[in-house]
């Protein structure tokens, strides 16, 4: 059975078509779109081809653009490491027992499952300046006001707090399958050979893990780049530009000001930026794998 | 080498405390704002458990009793579910196929299609509301504001996925084992039934979590695509914030209801999670 | 939700006056279409809920056509509106025109002419509706000719509130009178706006309480603190059309625009300036969270939409400042207010929106029935009620409207004796890409990272960008 090819075909065709109709179709309109100059508020509302002259010459030199793009990188990249580093010291202290381990560990994943415009929401309503208690414990406790409409920092970090709080479970977890995983041999090894916990931990534990490393930094990456949901619910993309990541930047382009071309056009050049880092990811995964084979 | 232990273990369990306080914070605010009037809301925020006393009814039963969200809370379900048992099974084949048959050029499709879930949505909500409005049309019927139509678009971002988290699991049970039930006469069902599913078991409960857990969460395209009859709780969220005031007591109710079924769902996949996750990374 | 209650008996009562005269022509009328479900998409509001779930199961019973209503947020609003009608693909049977898109709309030819349809089909005329009811507000609905492309279900003017109890309070009269030189009253200038704002401040502080001197619509991520400047800052300081020629279609000073000029210039700076005034989130309020700062008791005055003033006056339930709240016409800069007068100006912003039909509907017939129905005056002094809105000029003088005006220190007279004096958006088709160009400017004055000056010079730079690239420079 297995030399035969059709059932193999047979069995991966539903996934290829849902994938080609809803998937690639609708990439390859935006594509096209992005080489138009079109917003139906013109003069002229129709479509007029331009090439690569319009949207994507002025895009290069577009500086809200490009700052946008260096901000979302900025603050994945940021993210990324507190999520890494909080999440592989709790995946770490879960390999042990203490008490109420299932409990927390329970607690820790509830912000998973919470849509991410809820959790929009939850932060909304827990740091507003008048209606959230958090500004007032600040101000009462350690005299520190919290007004990240007026404050482009506060806002920033506001977001990368509130991704935090929302995705380290999800690195712990998958850290946590990747740490229980590892063989113990090599940690045996190491301990008849004398070596402390520490030089344990960087010689033999983080190498082992890179693979499981780099598929989470891959997912977050991916994931990150392109919020929109809970930003736009606590800031709206402000104060001024302050969180106006790409995502917010394109859709505000789309929507508020209809510029279709260039919002297409937007969206495949921050794809491209995209598929390019994650591509590099990707291609170190695949050959490590092939390495240990 | 036992008060290190102890101490060790005091650390531990002071840290998780001390998260586990900050991850309950902000939920706990919630809890209390959905069950306030709106004036209660004014002034300095109280963080009293009032609701040991008093709760404001009306902004769970409003939205759920009175109004629609009872059957926006249903179309949540049922695509969300729905969405999680067709990317799971279509993700078993797939994987099976990719795994026991040499199909060429199936890792670079494999990359290429999980570029959907790179893109920035805002603009490829026009191609699809274009898509499900004007081109999939059979006489009077669209996918426009219908649940399949959900359905079959989220398999796109959630179908990568599970073939990733799938095809680890998969390329670890050995084909030999498949052609000893060949020979003793099995098909291909009994092949998925009695052999693939079992040892696949945590990566299928992880796959459809997460498949599940991304058609609940959804909201950008669901409030694109869907109108009256489809619409999902996400979507419904939204229309709280309106031009005389944002009411949080109601929204606040409905995100907290919003957030239960996929607790549950959690709930009943927990023990698979750590062991499902591994994304093929290792060896296991 | 008491005013919903209300409304419904008030409109089963009124039904049942209806019965007698002319149930029986929609009956007949709807008859051709029963089963029919009309889909429209709308936003959010109070007059829409009443639309939706008042009216809508009203209409039905009548007629047996159903209305199903999608009241979804402004901008989600807006979006699937434009996409059905730019794609033809028929969804929405109507849509909401709000008072600003008109011009967009009329510009792509969206919309099926109401005139027009009523008079190739008479036995679609219902008996008692004429489009000659409504107030001044329609003719932002009209085109050239006069004919009418929405029939308008909400229109508001943004006024000046202000706390009565705080301004008739003694000990703050004589503090005001000892520090500033003259009496307190509400602003009728833009200096007593300022010296009001200080001294409320700092009174509510001294005091403990948790009030500021005024309200700022500031969102620094949300359109609305840009509409807060160009619908109503700007207007009452001389600023009209957001500072464009509309010879040229040139906003910036040096090629005959006004948007950085004086005018623009002291008003933008006047709005800055009050910030200290304002509560914290002030910053982050758009047209709801300053309804809710008043309400909340925490501000003495400000410029409020008018669909927040008659609830924040009379609705216990969601207000803490109920029978404390009085109503004025905002301040102006000298010549304005005449200018406005004489229809050469405006002192700010008249809002609405209507519900038009777009040509890709396939149920026109039977959606003008459910427009007409809409239009009816009987209804019409509920749905004020429900909903703080008057579109009708018989609707003032009804009774129980009457009675809440009062409630609500004459809110409603108040539109009736000045709404002359406000205006609806400028005619501009680029409108959102228009204000979406000066948005990041208003939130870096706002945030202090920019002066007003420098923002008011890069937000007309940036809107004759936009008009130059949509080609509305020639």
């Amino acid at each position: 059975m297995f030399s035969n090819n059709r059932t193999g075909w047979l069995l991966l065709s539903p996934t290829i078509i849902i994938l080609l109709i809803m998937g690639l179709v609708p990439f390859f309109y935006v594509l096209y779109v992005g080489f138009f100059k079109w917003n139906p508020l013109a003069v002229d509302p129709s479509m007029q081809f331009e090439g690569f002259g319009f949207n994507y010459r002025r895009l290069i030199f577009d500086e809200v653009f490009l700052a946008s793009i260096w901000r979302s990188i900025k603050f994945s990249v940021v993210t990324l490491f507190f999520e890494l580093g909080l999440g592989f010291i709790l995946a770490l202290s879960l390999l042990s027992s203490f008490p109420l381990k299932s409990f927390f560990r329970g607690v820790h994943t509830l912000p998973l499952v919470i849509a991410p415009i809820v959790v929009g929401s939850i932060f909304k309503l827990f740091t507003v300046q008048g209606l959230g208690p958090l500004p007032h414990l600040l101000k009462d406790y350690f005299g520190y006001t919290l007004n990240y409409g007026l404050n482009a920092d506060q806002a920033f970090w506001m977001i990368v707090i509130m991704d935090i709080w929302h995705w380290t479970p999800f690195v712990t977890l998958t850290l946590l399958a990747g740490l229980s995983a590892l063989p113990q041999d090599p940690y045996e090894s190491a301990k008849i050979d004398g070596a402390n916990n520490f030089q344990i931990f960087i010689y033999i534990t983080i190498p082992m893990m890179v693979p499981v490393l780099i598929v989470v930094i891959f997912i977050r990456l991916m994931d990150s780049l392109k919020i929109v949901d809970e930003v736009w619910m606590l800031t709206g993309g402000g104060p001024g530009y302050a969180t106006r990541f790409t995502g917010i930047h394109i859709w505000k382009e789309v929507f508020e000001k209809r510029f279709y071309g260039l919002g297409s056009a937007m969206s495949i050049l921050y794809l491209y930026i995209t598929i390019v880092i994650c591509w590099l990811l990707y291609s170190v995964m695949v050959s490590r794998g092939k390495n240990e084979d | 080498m036992k008060i290190r232990k102890l101490f060790g273990k005091i650390l531990t369990t002071l840290l998780w405390s001390v998260l586990t306080i900050i991850t309950l914070f902000p939920i706990y605010w919630m809890v209390l704002v959905s069950t306030r009037t709106p004036v209660e809301l004014f002034g300095k925020p109280d963080l009293s458990p009032t609701f040991l006393n008093k709760i404001h009814w009306k902004n769970f039963t409003k939205p759920f009793i009175d109004g629609i969200y009872s059957d926006y809370l249903i179309n949540s379900i049922i695509v969300a579910t729905s969405n999680a048992l067709l990317v799971t099974t279509l993700a078993l084949m797939a994987t099976y196929a990719l795994s026991r048959f040499k199909l060429p050029g199936s890792e670079s499709i494999f990359f290429w299609t999980m570029t959907n879930r790179m893109a920035p949505p805002a603009a490829f909500m026009l191609p699809l509301f274009l898509l499900f409005s004007t081109v999939f049309k059979f006489g009077d019927f669209t996918l426009f504001d219908t649940r399949i139509g959900l359905i079959l678009l989220y398999c796109v971002f959630n179908l990568p996925f599970a073939i990733w988290l799938l095809k680890g699991i998969i390329d670890g049970i050995p084909k030999e084992l498949d052609e000893a039930m060949i020979v003793d006469g099995a098909n291909i069902f009994t092949i998925f039934w009695k052999l693939i599913i079992p040892l696949a078991a945590p990566g299928i409960a992880v796959t459809s979590l997460l498949s599940f857990l991304f058609a609940w969460n959804e909201y950008l395209l669901a409030s694109t695509l869907t109108s009256v009859y489809a619409r999902t709780i996400p979507t419904g969220l939204s229309e709280f914030v309106t031009t005389t005031g944002t009411n949080w007591g109601t929204m606040a109710a409905v995100a907290l209801v919003s957030m239960i079924p996929a607790l549950l769902f959690l709930f009943l996949v927990q023990r698979y999670i750590v062991a499902g996750l591994t994304f093929g990374a290792v060896k296991g | 939700m008491k005013n919903l209650i209300i409304a419904l008996v008030a409109s089963t009562f009124s039904f049942a006056a209806m019965a007698d005269g002319h149930a029986e022509w929609w009956k007949k009328a709807g008859a051709p279409y029963a089963g029919t479900v009309l889909q429209g998409v709308a936003e959010n509001t109070p007059p829409g809920q009443f639309a939706g779930e008042v009216l809508a199961k009203e209409f039905e019973a009548l007629t047996g056509i159903k209305v199903q209503l999608e009241n979804t947020s402004w901008d989600s609003m807006y979006d699937k509106a434009i996409k059905d009608m730019e794609a033809n693909s028929g969804i929405y049977d109507f849509v909401y025109i709000e008072q600003d898109i008109v011009y967009d709309y009329l510009n792509r030819d969206f919309l099926v002419n109401i005139t027009q349809g009523l008079a190739n089909n008479p036995d679609l005329q219902a008996p008692g509706v004429s489009l000659d009811d409504f107030t001044t507000f329609i003719d932002y609905f009209k085109d050239g000719s006069g004919d009418v492309f929405g029939v308008p279900m909400e229109a508001f003017i943004k006024v000046y509130l202000y706390r009565k109890d705080l301004f008739e309070a003694a000990d703050a009269k004589a503090a005001f009178r000892a520090q500033y030189g003259y009496g307190l009253t509400p602003a009728t200038s833009f200096d007593q706006y300022r010296d009001n704002a200080e001294f409320f401040t700092h009174y509510c502080a001294d005091k403990g309480m948790e009030c500021w001197g005024t309200t700022v619509q500031g969102h620094t991520g949300h359109p609305a603190s840009t509409y807060e400047f160009l619908e109503s800052i700007g207007p009452s300081f001389g600023l009209y059309n957001w500072g464009v020629n509309m010879d040229n279609y040139h906003s910036c000073v040096e090629d005959g625009g006004q948007l950085n000029g004086g005018r623009a210039k002291a008003a933008l700076n006047f709005w800055t300036q009050l910030l200290p005034f304002a509560p914290p989130e002030a910053l982050q309020s758009t047209w709801s969270e300053v309804g809710a700062s008043f309400a909340a008791g925490r501000a003495a005055q400000g410029w409020v939409y008018g669909e927040n003033a008659a609830w924040i006056a009379t609705d216990a339930e969601k207000s803490a400042v109920v029978g404390n709240v009085g109503v004025m016409l905002p301040p102006t800069a000298p010549g304005v207010m005449t200018q406005a007068a004489s229809g050469n100006g405006y002192i700010g912003y008249f809002d609405g929106g209507a519900y038009g039909i777009p040509h890709s509907s396939k149920n026109i017939e039977a959606t003008m029935l459910w427009l007409q129905y809409v239009a009816l005056n009987d209804h019409q002094a509920d749905w004020a009620i429900a909903g703080g809105r008057i579109t009708h000029k018989d609707t003032y003088a009804d009774p129980k409207v009457l009675a809440v005006d009062e409630q609500a220190d004459g809110y409603f007279s108040l539109m009736r004796d000045t709404g002359f004096l406000y205006a609806g958006a400028p005619p501009f088709p680029f409108h959102g890409a228009g204000r979406g160009a000066i948005d990041p400017f208003i939130y870096s004055a706002l945030a202090g990272e920019m002066t007003p000056e420098e923002a008011l010079d890069g937000a007309c730079k940036a809107l004759d960008q936009v008009m130059s690239d949509l080609g509305y420079q020639g």
